[in-house]
């Protein structure tokens, strides 16, 4: 895995001239996007001006219809690449949370090392604990994810995707699906987070988080990049109409 | 006259496949014999040249039979043997003429055709002896006068004879001789006559009141009052055919003459009036409630029943296979193998299982030129049409799994088989559970059409069972109780398999 032995300040994501198209829609026209090693950015904008799409071109679970993505030093665009190993490098968290009901807390955040034979049963099981502690959780080790608060799904989600040790976490707006009163919880367990060197992309609406956590902040409407930069310039001092009018109604 | 015999509708296909692919193409696979013999009192028997010698030292004769033409051969209730009129003639004739007997039970035109082509040396299948068939058989002495009776309800006190039936309703199987006789009466004496398929529906339409008369065979009808089943006779029979035991013309002339001396021997000896009396006489009645009647025929009926759960076992097995892979197939990104297993599923579910049961068993065989094995046509038909309906139930078991759990674990950098065998799969797998146990309920009583191919499931076992002693309603009952005991057992202990694997 010397694909992540860069320099600091080399980028570990690197996207130019994405475009993606559903059918006839063209939901990406032309991305831009380039994030350095244990940056943490943050994807604002408007619902459908395509967050998600450009998230979920970062590990393939959608593919580009043109333009180049590279993510940890592989290229994503090449129909050669080893698209299993390249996620082992980039965690994603759902909004949803997407558990495994069929397997308990500790076997949803073992599973990956398991299977991908990075571990044993007992080194993951190990593991898998430190994670849960991590986010608070080692006591609903052995709980069904049915049995958790929205809150706590998605701390475990979070745990899971740690299990693979990535450079590179993706966040699909990790709390909108949660009662307010989870909401913090959650916060916390990403905050700490990006306090340890990891290089992380998020999707949000909590625009205080945002302007809190984020290194940079990147503003998309309508499948392009409107405006991007630090947080207190961004939120402080918009540019653009567009990202005036976002914002009066965001915040 | 016995040219067109009562048979047992379908199962009298089960050895002839020509028979069974005519009645596909909707003809009735009829063993008539084609001439209308009509001087039945008039036939003249041949005089065969060889005078046979009364000891045949031990010889031993493959002599070709029906399957179940009760009284005269049909399987014993708790034995599962051959017995019969023509049965127990037949063994004591050899014994008399010390010749040995190789009784093969072929269904009545496979008999037929065993002997023209030398594949057995006679056939004795209550068979009527007629100038057609005179033309290709020598037949023996007659040894057996049939004709035409009327029988009523027992109960029924008013009908003493035919002029008692004005204005009534008599039923008869259709293309029988019965039915001509009845016919022929009905201008006399102002009856109607209505034809029926089945003897047992025969019998239960005068039970119950809907006719007050059936013609029938008189050793049938005979045979069906000894056992008691709630008939009588108050007529005489209206003298009809003989039966005669035949080999092929010119062929075996010592066996034919050791059968007419030993007939003539057993007359003498008055044990061809007691074979006769056991058989047509009401005091030979099968008695016993019906749980004796159940235990009775348990032997028989438990062969079936395990024949039953074996096939519908190794069809589901091999259904779920199926409807694994077809599954599969009907949620993959190719075209081609969608269409593949909408085109299988649409196949077999839009397809009756007897066509299938039909083709695999009597069809495939003449195109391929080997001989069909019944059971595994019979799992053949069940698998195939079952994994149709296991194709759907996968199908939908796979999509009702949230898209997002194939993402979570994709994410992961597990593969798309890991994510189905670890994530999906399971999670279909106890979606689908009940849809699945209710099919291999469905599979089971499925099962029970293959009995038209003859397969001795538990279902054609109980039928064999009520030909020979006409209870037909309490079979019923039983077959209906032992199918509902093992359904519900079978049910149990999937819901219990599926609480311990689907926590
Ligand atoms: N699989 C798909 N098929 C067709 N259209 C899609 C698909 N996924 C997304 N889209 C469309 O692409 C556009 C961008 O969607 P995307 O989910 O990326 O927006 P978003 O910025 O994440 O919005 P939100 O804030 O509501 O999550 C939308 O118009 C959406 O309808
Ligand atoms: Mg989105």
């Amino acid at each position: 895995m010397s694909a992540q032995t860069v320099t600091e300040t080399a980028p570990v994501i690197d996207v130019v001239g994405l475009r993606k198209s559903f059918g006839s829609n063209e939901v990406l026209k032309g991305i831009d996007l380039s994030v350095t090693a244990g940056e943490v950015i943050s994807l604002i904008g408007p619902s459908g001006s395509g967050k998600s799409t450009i998230l979920r071109c970062l590990n393939r679970l959608e593919d580009p219809t043109s333009g180049t993505v590279r993510v940890a030093g592989f290229d994503l665009t090449d129909p050669k690449v080893d698209i299993n190993e390249v996620r082992r490098h980039v965690g994603m968290v759902f909004q949803h949370f997407n558990l495994f009901p069929n397997m308990s807390v500790i076997e949803n955040v073992m599973l990956a090392p398991v299977e991908t034979k990075k571990r044993s049963k007992d080194e993951a099981r190990k593991q898998a604990l430190g994670l849960l502690e991590r986010v608070g959780l080692a006591e609903k080790a052995d709980a069904r994810p049915s049995q958790l608060s929205g809150g706590q799904k998605q701390r475990v989600a979070i745990a899971r995707a740690l299990a693979m040790e990535p450079g590179i976490m993706l966040f699909d707006e990790a709390t909108s699906a949660l009662d307010p009163e989870m909401v913090g919880e959650v916060l916390e367990v990403i905050r700490e987070l990006a306090q340890t060197g990891i290089t992380m992309v998020l999707v949000t609406h909590e625009m205080g988080f945002a302007r809190e956590v984020c290194d940079r902040v990147v503003f998309m409407a309508d499948g392009v990049v409107c405006e991007e930069g630090a947080p207190e310039q961004l939120f402080g001092n918009p540019q653009t109409p567009r990202l005036q009018e976002f914002l009066s109604k965001v915040l | 006259m016995h040219l067109s015999r009562p048979r047992i509708g379908l199962r009298a296909v089960a050895g002839v496949a020509a028979a069974a692919l005519a009645m596909l193409l909707g003809g009735t696979a009829a063993q008539a014999a084609p001439a209308p013999a009509s001087q039945p009192a008039a036939v003249v028997q041949a005089k065969l040249p060889a005078v046979a010698p009364a000891d045949l030292g031990g010889k031993k004769f493959t002599i070709a039979t029906d399957t179940t033409f009760a009284p005269f051969e049909f399987r014993d209730t708790s034995s599962g043997d051959l017995v019969g009129i023509d049965m127990d003639i037949l063994r004591a004739i050899a014994k008399d003429q010390n010749f040995q007997v190789d009784i093969q039970s072929l269904g009545f035109q496979a008999a037929l055709s065993a002997v023209t082509s030398g594949q057995a040396d006679g056939v004795i299948a209550g068979m009527s002896i007629t100038d057609e068939r005179k033309k290709i058989f020598d037949f023996s002495d007659p040894y057996f006068e049939s004709g035409v009776q009327m029988a009523i309800a027992a109960s029924n006190d008013t009908i003493k004879g035919y002029e008692d039936l004005k204005g009534q309703t008599v039923v008869a199987k259709s293309g029988s001789e019965g039915l001509a006789e009845a016919q022929k009466l009905a201008a006399q004496y102002g009856f109607t006559v209505k034809a029926l398929d089945q003897s047992a529906t025969m019998y239960e339409s005068v039970k119950n009141q809907s006719a007050v008369a059936v013609f029938d065979d008189y050793p049938v009808l005979a045979y069906g009052i000894a056992q008691g089943n709630g008939l009588k006779v108050v007529t005489d029979k209206i003298p009809g055919g003989q039966y005669g035991f035949a080999v092929a013309k010119g062929k075996n002339a010592e066996l034919l003459a050791a059968f007419n001396d030993g007939l003539a021997n057993l007359k003498a000896s008055g044990e061809y009036q007691r074979i006769l009396d056991q058989y047509l006489n009401p005091q030979a009645a099968s008695s016993g409630n019906i749980f004796q009647l159940a235990a009775d025929s348990w032997p028989a009926l438990s062969k079936g029943l395990w024949n039953t759960i074996v096939i519908t076992l190794v069809a589901f097995v091999i259904a779920l296979a199926l409807g694994l892979i077809f599954g599969f197939m009907k949620v993959s990104t190719s075209r081609v193998l969608r269409g593949i297993a909408t085109v299988y599923v649409a196949i077999f579910r839009g397809t009756p299982i007897l066509v299938w049961a039909f083709l695999f068993y009597f069809g495939l065989p003449q195109i391929t030129g080997v001989k069909g094995d019944i059971f595994w046509a019979g799992v053949a038909t069940l698998a195939l049409n079952s994994g149709a309906y296991l194709t759907e139930i996968v199908r939908g078991g796979l999509q009702s799994v949230d898209p997002g759990q194939m993402e979570a674990s994709r994410s992961l950098g597990l593969g798309w088989g890991k994510s189905m065998q670890r994530v999906v799969v399971p999670q279909a797998v106890k979606i689908s559970t009940p849809s699945i146990i209710n099919q291999l309920v469905i599979t089971l009583k499925d099962s029970s059409l293959l009995l038209t191919i003859g397969f001795a499931e538990l279902l054609y076992q109980a039928q064999q069972i009520y030909a020979a002693n006409f209870r037909t309603t309490e079979m019923l009952i039983i077959v209906g109780v032992i199918y509902f005991i093992v359904i519900t057992l079978l049910t149990w202990l999937a819901n219990y398999v599926d609480k311990k694997v689907n926590k």
